[in-house]
């Protein structure tokens, strides 16, 4: 038989041809990082909840890391600093998915930049889960790739309603918000929701929340009957003033609503501490300690965790941390059961979960239903009761 | 209701009086409105609250630190944002630069400080009820702030001077008048009105960057309602201010008193264009 070299030629373009193809294909994906991008507002005005979901996501990835990964494969985030910018955050975006190629996409953490973001992700295709409020964050039909792993506007509504009129038991309460479009919207969306449930709005008001005097509003409100006065804006200066104008009318009418009514920053602006109780906040179960101080079972467990690892939580919030972990063991479990990175896999296993026990909550959803946090797991806080990031129970919760 | 409309109506009106007469003072000699006015303000509760609050100094320090702040401000303004457009003030180029200088200030405050309202130190611990110190303490501050004006424009020199390029800036330099150097000083004096206006209503409006813009825009209308360059007019209109806002906080609801002030404001420009308290300029030929 006699070799040309056209034969040695052809034959050594083969060999190497199938070389290339085959064999070193699947080591390549074996070895490959789980690629998490993750939008964050990490400098500027909107950075403080990112300090604490951020703690929560590097807890997350050096605990599974640390375990050998994802079948081996090693998580890697990918952070986007956003600034609280949506044109920062699709730029931002762009980048992970065009550029990066990443897996899945954490955040962003904030309602106005994951309005300009959620669309650009739903149109790659990419598994998206973020703790947004905004109600029309999530539409199975436009964007059957967001997943939302907190509560929304309207479960903030039912669980402050539900405390109300089932808990205090008041059936004559007052609505204020401040003038943002946030504000407008959700005290039109409140009062239309209490008098659905059968209960008397009889003072509704949207409030300038740089007036330095809150007496007209809450006489107003006292003189209508209030029982109780349900609160949605996130303005820390007008809930202040509030809480002060009712310790100068000696009214001793409950305050609930919305979770900025908890924020430390009021500590410094109530002119006595005992005006800022009676204020109860929106929590959550897994976040919240009872009479003897003691947090579920699973909570405690975690703050332990994070004690061990040196992680602060007495300048931020549990639930932000916690829902950090979440999202990163989340997309882990995803890749571990669809047994590959690639997107409908992951987005399937999402689907498919009921009741999934994370540690900020218990998340349930379908392809029907993205809202995945219980309306039942949010509760209110008594607002001045903060330790460590979490709150005590308000009264009235078994 | 009735004393809860005045109080607060007063102390309010005393703010807006006091950004009025930091506007009526900044323009006098340098024929400029300059629309910092509202953020000197706003920096004299901001610096007031971190000189006595965050940084614990005693209070006579931290209110003088304060006005030096403030003075200091107002003369950068001078510099930066006036001094550069004073040649082509028929094309209005302060609003622009004026404007800027008050965003920028804003927007360092928003940064440095932070965007949520800090607590503003307890002055001194008088009063209850209407009769907070919070209500009363602003009012008193107008009501000095004015009589040592009028003792400055005069019974002093110097506050003769200031007048004197007030009436006529081509005269007075004519005269030797330092019209620069006065021009500078000016300044100064606003950005000290404005520290005072800031620092006595800081336990009313707490120590917020979002407070410039605010007075910025109620602090004009009294100097509308009571005529460009006219402290006194600035003061009535004011005062009227504050009590028609408040009542008409207390009558139609927050979120309408707004449109209730700016009404009656169109209507009165309306009926004296010059303002209330204004005349036509006078020139002898």
């Amino acid at each position: 038989m006699v070799v040309s070299r056209r034969d040695v030629l052809l034959g050594s373009t083969a060999a190497l041809g199938a070389a290339s193809f085959s064999f070193p294909a699947p080591a390549i994906a074996q070895s490959e990082t789980i690629k998490i991008g993750c939008l964050a507002a990490m400098t500027g005005p909107s950075s403080a909840p990112t300090i604490g979901f951020n703690r929560g996501v590097n807890f997350a990835v050096e605990a599974i890391n640390a375990a050998g990964g994802v079948k081996g494969r090693k998580l890697e985030i990918i952070m986007r600093d956003t600034q609280g910018d949506p044109t920062k955050a699709v730029n931002a975006t762009q980048e992970l998915i065009s550029q990066l190629k990443v897996h899945g996409i954490w955040g962003p953490l904030n309602s106005g930049e994951a309005l300009a973001t959620t669309p650009i992700m739903a149109r790659a295709k990419v598994p998206n889960i973020h703790p947004c409020v905004v109600e029309t964050l999530i539409d199975v039909t436009k964007y059957p790739n967001a997943f939302r792993m907190a509560p929304s506007n309207s479960q903030w509504d039912d669980a402050v309603r539900n405390y109300c009129l089932n808990i205090l038991k008041v059936k004559k309460v007052a609505v204020m918000g401040d003038t943002t479009g946030y504000g407008v919207t959700a005290v039109g969306a409140s009062v239309a929701a209490f008098k659905k449930d059968g209960a008397e709005v009889v003072y509704q008001a949207n409030i300038d929340s740089t007036q330095p005097d809150m007496t007209p509003d809450m006489l107003r409100a006292r003189n209508a009957g209030t029982e109780a006065i349900v609160v949605w804006s996130v303005s820390t200066g007008m809930e202040g003033r509030m809480f002060n104008t009712r310790a100068t009318m000696n009214w001793d009418v409950p305050f609930v609503g919305h979770p900025s009514m908890s924020s430390g920053e009021i500590a410094g602006l109530v002119e006595k501490p005992e005006n800022w109780k009676k204020v109860y906040a929106i929590g959550y179960k897994s976040c919240s300690y009872d009479a003897s101080g003691k947090l579920p079972a699973k909570s405690e467990d975690l703050v332990a965790r994070l004690d061990k690892a040196n992680i602060a939580l007495n300048d931020t919030l549990l639930w932000w941390v916690a829902g950090g972990i979440d999202a990163i063991e989340l997309f882990a479990k995803a890749v571990e059961t669809s047994g590959s990175t690639d997107g409908p896999g992951i987005i399937a296993y999402l689907n498919s979960l009921s009741t999934y026990p994370g540690y900020f909550g218990n998340y349930s959803w379908s392809p029907t239903q993205h809202n995945g946090y219980l309306t039942s797991e949010v509760v209110m806080s008594e607002a001045s009761t903060a330790k460590n990031g979490t709150f005590a129970l308000a009264p009235g919760y078994t | 209701m009735l004393g809860s409309i005045i109080a607060a109506g007063l102390a309010s009106g005393a703010v807006y009086a006091l950004v009025g007469v930091t506007y009526n003072t900044m323009f006098s000699t340098s024929r400029v409105m300059s629309f910092t006015a509202g953020q000197l303000a706003m920096l004299g509760g901001v610096f007031g609250s971190m000189f006595t609050l965050k940084l614990g100094l005693p209070l006579i320090a931290g209110f003088l630190l304060t006005l030096v702040l403030c003075a200091i401000i107002g003369i950068i303004t001078e510099f930066i944002a006036v001094r550069p457009v004073l040649k082509s003030l028929d094309q209005h180029l302060y609003v622009l630069s004026t404007l800027a200088v008050a965003l920028m200030i804003q927007q360092v405050a928003a940064i440095k400080w932070g965007t949520e309202p800090q607590p503003f130190p307890r002055l001194l611990g008088l009063g209850s009820g209407v009769w907070d110190e919070k209500f009363w303490l602003p009012v008193l501050a107008c009501a000095i702030t004015i009589a040592a004006l009028e003792y400055l424009y005069r019974r002093t020199l110097v506050g003769r001077a200031f007048l004197a390029i007030a009436e006529d800036n081509f005269a007075a330099r004519a005269l030797g008048l330092p019209e620069r150097n006065l021009r500078i000083a000016s300044y100064a004096l606003a950005g000290i009105i404005g520290g005072v206006a800031g620092y006595s209503s800081g336990e009313l409006l707490l120590a917020f960057f979002a407070n410039g813009a605010l007075l910025n825009f109620y602090g004009f209308v009294p100097v509308a309602l009571g005529g460009l360059g006219n402290n006194r007019g600035s003061i009535v209109g004011g005062l009227a201010l504050g009590l028609f806002q408040q009542a008409a906080n207390f009558l139609v609801g927050g979120i309408f008193s707004s449109v209730a002030v700016f009404a009656l404001f169109i209507v009165v420009l309306l009926a004296a264009p010059q303002g209330v308290f204004g005349g036509g300029t006078v020139r002898r030929v």
